[in-house]
């Protein structure tokens, strides 16, 4: 009897290990998974379309919200481009970012990259660009014009050894937002200098306003603003550059000095408690549903903060990030090339889809001056912003692009992976603890060094 | 040995189809991976075959992965030292006392059917700061005990501890379920023979139902050791592995090497460790009840 019944036990034991070996191996299969998960994002046309007559398209993007004025655009941009071309069909791929970094690695692992795919500008991009999975853009770019609609110099961060191989739908730079209403009950004026804006800090804080907010969870937005600290510690643009060419090290006393007016802007209080379990949208809803008097982003966020509850009444004002210990240039700013669009080298339609891509590029600028989302594109756009009705804040945003002299791009597009993430967490644990400025530089260096 | 009287192929046409997903989605995958775990490839472009330096750099100078296989087996020692022996106490007590049960365990079961993701906002909103309107520490305020409020997901020491509090509590209910279950079936003949022997109430679970229920308490034990070893969404729902990898477990590292790091031959070698670490903890688990058992039978 007992023994009939251990066997059955041991039957359900191995069925057990079964289950939770396959799920303790899920990280390992990953890219085997994936191969599967990959064949399906493959154009499905493939068979029959040999001729050029009916050809697939697949266009992997980022814009799932429908909310989102840009998911409505590309829609409609797509399907102007199919009832103009009535063998092409266009199947969108629609993720959000984080999902589609991930989808697209194991694609990359496997070499199946949907057609049309979303790339980072700089280091970011260099691994695939290295693996050889994206088509050369020179000649399309050259068609109708469209290189002439980019912003000059933007194309570079997208080209390597004279290739250009994505093209951008953002440009973006760090601002400052701040919440009018709250700077005047807390009496605290825009700062001029980062002093002037600790100040302020604990000024708001003593009268219980929330300085400043965050979404440190996801610890790039920690890196962006201390990147602009150091580009105002460092006197101008180009310290990532120097260390990679062996001209300075992380223990730069410019480096230092940034992590030290870092960790005074923590310690003064500025950002809400426990910022590091905020996401970014968590992070900007507070500054969004007005709980919070100041807040540094990328313009990108002008659109959102625009059509929140807090930007009634004109309510939010945006400045530049000041100088620090009187050094560096208010007009040089952290400059944030957008996503920008790739196409496959193996795709299978690779003419029709540079003819779409192109033709998608063309009509980018104005659709997305229509729906309002015309602040930090790529492209020149023409049109009186003022008059189609965008808000004073974004005209505040459009002047501010005005006065870019130049600046730094993110730590992520400039280092590599590696470098980066014991950055982004370094960052992320002066949130947490003080530390001694030069040891957090050390560590810095230290990592660079072992991920060289 | 053959009670069913059917031919061994007959046998092998079944079990094959079985076999080959098994062996397709877990032996085939487990291959790969202690082959990529001896790469430095970034898990796009080429590679190149470094032999053990992967495991080299893990053991010896990694500062995020031994902190994080701690709190690996911190979660595992936590889930099954207190998260089992609760569901038991918690299954007894609901044989005993509870006329109609079904509708206590099913409301202890349904945090174990809310996706994670769920879960871990809920939880983050009860755990935020009381000025962000925080359950815990709101309550904390109001009866005036304002000096044990914590930040509790971003204090670096107590952070892994409210995380292992929720992935508790969401499980508890998982394994009352499963030793209910045991209690139901030990047949009630045995207690009535007790219970004329004298032997009732506490003194018969002591002597009755812990050891019948000593096999389905065994499945509770590896599911949750097992459980806890490959924990990962929760964590990623609620911290991300941070602040500054105070929360980071062995899967969160594996996942940040592999994906954000991109070492993806360094990602596939902590993967093996952990697969390595599951098998023998599976076995050593077996081996220890089996000979619990034999004291019993």
């Amino acid at each position: 009897m007992t023994q009939r019944k251990m066997k059955w036990f041991g039957l359900a034991m191995t069925s057990i290990l079964a289950v939770s070996l396959s799920a303790c191996g899920g990280g390992g299969s990953a890219a085997t998974n994936a191969s599967g998960g990959g064949a399906s994002a493959e154009p499905t046309g493939g068979d029959g379309s040999k001729s050029a007559e009916n050809v697939t398209i697949t266009f992997q993007n980022i814009f799932p919200d429908a909310s989102d004025p840009k998911n409505k655009m590309l829609k409609k941009i797509v399907a102007q481009y199919e009832s103009e071309n009535q063998n092409v069909k266009i199947e969108l791929d629609t993720l959000n970012t984080d999902q589609q970094k991930l989808k697209l690695k194991t694609q990359a692992a496997s070499k199946e990259v949907p057609d049309i795919t979303v790339v980072n500008p700089a280091a970011q991009m260099q691994p695939f660009v290295d693996a050889d999975l994206f088509a050369p853009l020179n000649d399309m770019v050259e068609e109708n014009g469209l290189k002439d609609t980019f912003q000059s110099g933007l194309l570079d961060y997208y080209t390597f050894d004279g290739n250009l191989y994505a093209l951008p739908d953002g440009n973006n730079i760090g601002v400052v937002y701040y919440n009018k209403k709250l700077m005047e009950e807390g009496g605290v004026e825009v700062p001029t200098t980062f002093e002037e804006m600790i100040e302020a800090v604990k000024t708001l804080k003593s009268k219980g306003i929330q300085p400043m907010v965050i979404g440190e969870k996801d610890s790039w937005t920690g890196s962006f603003l201390f990147m602009n600290i150091l580009l105002r510690t460092n006197d101008g643009p180009g310290f990532l550059q120097d260390v990679m060419d062996g001209k300075k090290t992380f223990e730069d006393p410019a480096y230092v000095e940034a992590i030290a007016a870092f960790q005074e802007l923590v310690q003064a209080g500025a950002f809400q408690d426990g910022a590091t379990s905020f996401d970014y949208n968590a992070g900007e809803n507070l500054f969004k549903t007005g709980k919070a008097a100041m807040y540094y982003m990328g313009s990108w966020a002008t659109g959102g903060i625009e059509t929140a509850e807090v930007s009634k009444d004109g309510n939010v004002g945006v400045f530049q990030f000041p100088t620090v210990n009187g050094k560096g240039d208010p007009d040089e700013f952290m400059l944030a090339p957008g996503s920008a669009f790739a196409i496959s080298k193996d795709s299978e339609h690779l003419e029709e889809t540079k003819d779409f891509l192109n033709y998608f590029m063309l009509k980018f600028p104005q659709e997305a001056f229509d729906v309002k989302g015309a602040v930090g594109i790529a492209q020149n756009v023409e049109g009186d912003f003022k008059a189609a009705g965008y808000s004073d804040m974004a005209m505040d945003v459009l002047d501010l692009f005005e006065k870019v002299k130049g600046g730094d791009l993110a730590f992520d597009n400039t280092m590599n992976p590696g470098t980066t993430q014991a950055h982004l967490s370094g960052t992320q644990s002066l949130f947490v603890e003080q530390k001694d400025p030069a040891a957090v530089a050390k560590e810095q260096q230290a990592a660079y060094e072992d991920n060289k | 040995m053959n009670v069913l009287k059917v031919s061994r192929w007959t046998i092998a046409a079944f079990i094959l189809p079985c076999l080959i997903v098994y062996v397709g989605l877990v032996f085939i995958p487990i291959l790969v991976s202690l082959y990529s775990g001896l790469l430095d490839w970034n898990g796009i472009g080429q590679s190149t075959f470094v032999g053990f330096d992967n495991y080299v750099r893990m053991l010896t100078n990694d500062s995020v992965f031994w902190p994080s296989l701690r709190r690996t087996f911190t979660l595992a020692g936590f889930s099954m030292l207190v998260q089992v022996p609760v569901a038991l106490l918690v299954a007894i007590l609901i044989t005993r006392f509870v006329r109609r049960p079904n509708f206590l365990v099913s409301s202890y079961f349904l945090p174990v059917i809310l996706s994670v993701a769920i879960i871990g906002q809920l939880w983050k909103t009860i755990y935020n700061p009381a000025s962000m309107g925080g359950m815990i520490n709101g309550i904390l305020t109001s009866i005036g005990l304002e000096s044990w409020t914590h930040s509790w997901l971003t204090e670096p020491n107590v952070a892994i501890y409210a995380i292992i509090l929720v992935s508790l509590w969401q499980y508890l209910g998982y394994h009352i379920l499963i030793q209910f279950t045991g209690i139901q079936n030990i047949p009630d003949e045995i207690y009535e023979a007790a219970k004329i022997d004298g032997a009732d109430g506490f003194k018969a679970d002591r002597y009755i139902t812990l050891p019948m229920v000593l096999p389905i308490l065994k499945i509770s034990i590896v599911l949750s050791f097992i459980g806890s070893l490959q924990s990962f969404d929760l964590i990623m729902v609620m911290t991300g592995g941070g602040p500054a990898h105070a929360t980071e477990v062995l899967a969160s590292h594996m996942y940040n090497m592999s994906f954000l790091t991109m070492k993806y031959g360094y990602g596939s070698a902590i993967a093996n460790v952990l697969i390595t670490i599951c098998l023998i903890t599976t076995v050593l688990i077996n081996f220890l009840f089996n000979r619990v058992d034999k004291r019993y039978s």
